[in-house]
């Protein structure tokens, strides 16, 4: 286990090391100049210049890439090169909607997807069964932004129950506006990603069901339903729990186009800005730190895997 | 594309509990869930006509402004929110572009144009709670002309000294005589900041103006505060929150529920679902946004005129218009209606197909390929429409949907473009067209020699004229296309009055604005 822990661990550090630069240099194929942002079309190329010196772009790539290595390796992300606020900081301001908004997101994905696909498993050959499967088929195919403009349309528009866009300037402050003002853009997102997560889990629980251990258990006396939920949703969990680690990244996606939609001021939309208004420094240091995270998760979850699955143990 | 919904609900009145659409400061103000429960709060319509000065109003605008220094970043955004609330100069602009006295109690031009003198007023005020006086004005104008880094600099560049002279004057000095120089005092360059100040000016501001900026929540809002000691006529509302919402559809959704107070602009093509609620009123104002489709004079075959002509020949500027939602009016010359010169001209561009067809027969250019360069936050409505008139008359138009960043260093840097479409809200901005280095690069010495005598005349009317004689050399020498010049809806809830509607995308003098 040490073992498998240590060579866990070095992989992850050499996946950050080359996501590090993946990130940097990739960003500087972009056309466009933060320094021209800055100084609008009523400047000289004297002055774009004199700002670009000033913010230090005129310096080596190779040279600004190592010094903003150094700095993540001293627990600095960087700096807006627009308002000079750390990243950091930024990045905890807008996680406090970005976070609960995905985790909302997840609840909603995982209170649709486990009862109703171990439901449409275990009636596969009847009709509520198909129903169910035919349903999450069609809405895992439900483009996002389709999704928000018809929620907002019945539940802002029409009927007034929730507000159409915006986060309370009280933020968790009013913790009952916040969540009201998070429920469509996380409904929005947990329903697609919900129906997507249900085929896993019906497709998991159908293999289940199969099961040599599974039989045997029914044959000990228990009902074959007991069986399944004893014995095979264990089973199931697991690789539930893997898919849920890709899911995040889809999660983080989804807020994406969602904090866009509803004008949510999250980790989100604030990229969206940044990358058209070229402040790289600010952009690479949050997708350094979102790769990190899923990178890390997928860690955690090679080692949940192993403690969750004692045949993994075994292998290696 | 979100934008483009029209989709409308079964029924637009809105809820009752939203009657108390003022919401009473922050205490009940942002609690949505409070403001639900509190149907009877109806503040305004019912205390008559006394304004409430307690009011908290929210306005809705689209592009938020990407940092606060108003001395170092560009952007009308930040000019729009923040010069004449939070910051003022000796002079500033009203919403239909005079020129009044702001700081300054008065100010004299001498008979040959070159001295400028400025009375300040009195007990003028920062928001750090020290006072303003002519030592403040002069650093803050001669930064403008020594750091090449501060926006508008440029301006300054006639200017041969700033002096104080006693304790209330201000004495500017020019080496030649500059009708626009006023005019530019108006703007950025013009503001006047505390000398003994380390504000970051990037996140906080610290201005003489009726309102002290409250927060900026970065993506979300900005809001401003009453500032007590203000110098002059004290604002009548306690707080102004500015909300930025980019996607029309949602703008036209947060008013009709209630969770704005005001919205500018109004997306004309979803004007319906705002004329659909009772408690909203809709203000069509004039603006100088002028919506340009730029030729590139210096690339062939755009550097010969017939074709320039052809090109504007063929576009029906009134269907355009239509297309738009009706938020436009024509301009057949470089100067909008607000700006000194301007003059209709629209005669000198009708929609003749068949005339554009015969130019380019004769430019030898029956088969053109063209490309459009446009940045991707306007509609594709306009480009559509240009894709199709001028395939009637032969030119295949291509188009590039870019990036602002990306236009920025295409079209207005490198100058590598055809055809480029973007909104030029500056107002007086005719300069552009006597510059041969801008990325018009429409080169024409008799528009520039009449530009410089405008700049030159020391009577306004003289140079109102020569403008409008170098205007319409451009408009015949067909350099460039104003596609329309912008109208600009506002919608404002019931209740609400002293909301500028002239100009909003430019500046939003709130010191009138009022609730009651």
């Amino acid at each position: 286990m040490i073992r498998f822990l240590a060579t866990r661990l070095v992989l992850l550090l050499v996946g950050l090391l080359i996501a590090s630069a993946l990130i940097f240099f990739t960003l500087r194929v972009l056309p466009g100049d933060v320094a021209q942002v800055i100084a609008g079309t009523q400047s000289t190329p004297e002055q774009v210049a004199a700002i670009r010196e000033q913010l230090g772009l005129d310096v080596p790539l190779p040279v600004q890439y190592l010094d903003w290595v150094g700095g993540i390796l001293r627990g600095d992300l960087g700096s807006s090169l627009i308002t000079r606020t750390p990243v950091a900081e930024e990045l905890a301001e807008k996680a406090a909607v970005t976070v609960p908004l995905a985790l909302l997101s997840l609840v909603i994905a995982l209170l649709i997807a486990v009862p109703f696909g171990v439901l449409a498993a275990l009636r596969r050959n009847t009709a509520s069964g198909t129903a169910f499967a035919v349903t999450a088929q069609a809405l895992a195919a439900v483009p996002v932004v389709w999704a928000g403009m018809m929620l907002v349309i019945v539940f802002a528009v029409w009927l007034g129950w929730l507000p159409p866009q915006g986060f309370p300037r009280s933020g968790w402050d009013d913790p009952a506006a916040a969540i009201r003002s998070l429920i469509l853009p996380a409904l929005t997102i947990g329903v697609v990603e919900g129906a997507v997560l249900l085929r896993f889990v019906r497709s998991a629980t159908l293999e289940a069901i199969g099961q040599d251990y599974v039989r045997t258990a029914a044959a000990t006396g228990l009902t074959r339903r007991r069986a399944l939920i004893t014995h095979g949703l264990p089973n199931v969990a697991l690789s539930v729990v893997s898919v849920l680690a890709l899911q995040v990244a889809g999660l983080l996606v989804g807020a994406v186009i969602v904090e866009q939609l509803f004008t949510l001021p999250g980790v989100g939309r604030m990229l969206v800005s940044d990358v058209g208004n070229r402040d790289l420094e600010k952009v690479q240091g949050a997708v350094f730190l979102f790769t990190a995270i899923v990178l890390v998760i997928g860690a955690l979850v090679d080692v949940l895997a192993r403690v969750l699955d004692p045949r993994q143990r075994e292998t290696t | 594309m979100p934008g483009t919904l029209t989709l409308g609900p079964p029924s637009l009145e809105r809820k009752p509990s939203d009657m108390s659409r003022i919401r009473r400061n922050a205490v009940v103000g942002l609690a949505l869930v409070a403001a639900l429960a509190l149907t009877s709060c109806t503040s305004g319509s019912d205390t008559g006509t006394t304004p409430d000065a307690d009011a908290t109003v929210t306005v809705g605008l689209v592009l938020e402004p990407t940092d606060l220094d108003i001395r170092r970043t560009s952007g009308a955004a930040l000019e729009q929110v923040l010069i004449d609330n939070v910051y003022e100069g000796l002079v500033s602009r009203t919403a239909t572009g005079e020129i009044v006295d702001t700081l300054a109690s008065s100010h004299e031009v001498s008979e040959d144009g070159l001295t400028y003198t400025f009375t300040l007023n009195d007990g003028i005020t920062f928001h750090s709670g020290n006072a303003a006086t002519v030592d403040d004005v002069v650093w803050s104008l001669t930064g403008v002309k020594d750091d090449e880094s501060l926006v508008d600099h440029g301006n300054f560049a006639n200017v041969a000294s700033i002096a104080a002279e006693g304790d209330d004057t201000v004495v500017i000095t020019l080496t030649a005589p500059d009708s626009n120089f006023l005019w530019n005092l108006t703007g950025r360059g013009g503001l006047v900041f505390e000398e003994a100040d380390d504000t970051d000016l990037s996140t906080g501001a610290n201005g003489t103006g009726p309102f002290t900026l409250g927060e900026w929540r970065q993506g979300a809002s900005i809001s401003l505060d009453r500032f007590d000691d203000y110098w002059g006529d004290a604002a009548q509302v306690s707080e102004v929150v500015f909300e930025y919402i980019p996607d029309g559809t949602a703008g036209v959704n947060a008013i009709v529920a209630g969770d704005i107070d005001v919205l500018t602009p109004v997306d004309a093509t979803l004007r319906s679902q705002v004329d659909a609620v009772d408690e909203l009123s809709i203000t069509e104002g004039k603006t100088t946004d002028k919506y340009t489709l730029a030729f590139n004079n210096q690339r062939a075959p755009l550097d010969d005129v017939r074709v320039r002509e052809a090109l504007r020949l063929a576009i029906d500027h009134e269907a355009v218009i239509a297309a738009i939602g009706g938020a436009g009016i024509e301009q057949g010359g470089p100067i909008p209606e607000l700006d000194p010169g301007f003059e209709d001209l629209t005669d000198v561009r009708p929609f003749d197909p068949d005339r554009a067809r015969e130019l380019l027969a004769e430019a030898g250019q029956s088969d053109l390929d063209l490309t459009l360069t446009i940045p991707n936050v306007y509609s594709t409505t306009v480009s559509n429409i240009l894709i199709s008139q001028f395939a009637d008359v032969g030119v295949t138009l291509t188009v590039d949907s870019v990036e602002f960043t990306v236009w920025l260093e295409d079209v207005y840097t490198n100058k590598d473009y055809d055809l480029s479409f973007v909104d030029h809200l500056e107002a007086r901005d005719f300069g552009n067209w006597a510059n041969p280095d801008y990325y018009f690069g429409y080169d024409n010495a008799e528009v520039q020699s009449l530009f410089q005598e405008s700049i030159a005349a020391t009577d306004p009317d003289e140079a109102d004229a020569l403008l409008a004689e170098a205007a319409r050399i451009v408009a015949e020498d067909h350099a460039g296309d104003v596609v329309y010049n912008a109208t600009a809806l506002t919608a404002v809830a019931d209740g609400i009055t002293g909301f500028p509607t002239d100009s909003p995308n430019a500046r939003l003098d709130l010191g009138e604005l009022a609730v009651g």
